[in-house]
């Protein structure tokens, strides 16, 4: 499952406008398996741990509220920044999250997160 | 929610931000020594009275555990149960050693818990309670040092 688990990073990590990718537990926001972080300096802070707690918690709480608007279980989600953009897919267990450039692909971004989640569940 | 009771008062400030920040229910900062210095989400004196008492001997036993599995004592603990988790760490400021236990269920996260909990031990890192800690070594008086703490934070039982 590890071996799975680096495949769909690497291949979510390698799509052009990503910075980072991860899997995260989605019940305690504990990164799974994660590719680097692209751009930071070496020793810098690392803010992955941190983006992936945060990003596996709202995730939960959003999953909530589209139950309460009976809209079902969210499909995808993305938060857009100043700098940039966070993407979560569910995908039972575990939540896909990417880090991307606001200028990236988000389509792509997008199509291939759903895949892999498909493929993963 | 409740707000933090505390018996020094420097640890006030990271104690309530940790509380909101990773939505923990309950919580007691303590000394190793099992007198609590700060708590959250609890009304009786009896309950952080069992809490500190158990945390201490955890800490103890978990140590030792560490040190002979490991090589070194284990930094913190973690226990998921049905509805509520537990989260047991240590944190210091300045040469002094604290213990810090929280419950937390569904609303938060271990993950969110744990990230929280590093901005917790950095704002008490750069806090100095040198000034204000009277004897908190251990005296030998686990069950007064215990009773005084709870005093503090509740107020003397009886009055």
């Amino acid at each position: 499952m590890k071996g799975a688990f680096a495949e769909i990073v690497t291949t979510l990590s390698h799509l052009p406008g990503v910075v980072a990718a991860m899997i995260v537990g989605a019940s305690d926001g504990l990164i799974v398996e994660t590719s680097p972080m692209k751009g930071a300096a070496s020793g810098g802070a690392d803010s992955r741990k941190h983006t992936a707690a945060l990003a596996a918690y709202l995730y939960s709480k959003v999953t909530r509220a589209s139950d309460a608007a009976r809209l079902g279980t969210p499909v995808f989600m993305r938060l857009e920044a100043e700098r940039g953009q966070i993407c979560v897919v569910g995908a039972r267990d575990v939540v896909l999250v990417t880090i991307v450039t606001s200028d990236a692909n988000l389509g792509r971004v997008r199509l291939d997160m759903m895949k892999a989640a498909r493929d993963k569940s | 929610m409740t707000q933090p009771t505390v018996a020094e008062p420097w640890v006030a400030g990271p104690l309530r931000r940790l509380m909101d920040d990773a939505r923990l229910i309950s919580g007691v900062l303590l000394y190793p020594t099992g007198k609590a210095v700060g708590q959250f989400g609890f009304s009786s004196a009896a309950d952080v009275m069992s809490v500190c008492a158990l945390t201490s001997a955890i800490n103890a036993s978990a140590r030792e555990l560490g040190r002979q599995l490991d090589g070194k004592p284990f930094l913190e603990m973690h226990h998921a149960g049905a509805d509520r988790q537990v989260f047991m760490a240590r944190c210091t400021a300045g040469s002094h050693e604290f213990l810090f236990v929280g419950v937390f269920d569904r609303e938060s996260s271990f993950g969110v818990v744990e990230i929280y909990f590093e901005e917790f031990q950095k704002a008490i890192g750069k806090l100095s309670p040198a000034t204000e800690v009277r004897g908190i070594g251990p005296s030998g008086d686990f069950e007064g040092e215990l009773n005084r703490s709870l005093d503090a934070l509740f107020g003397p039982l009886g009055k």
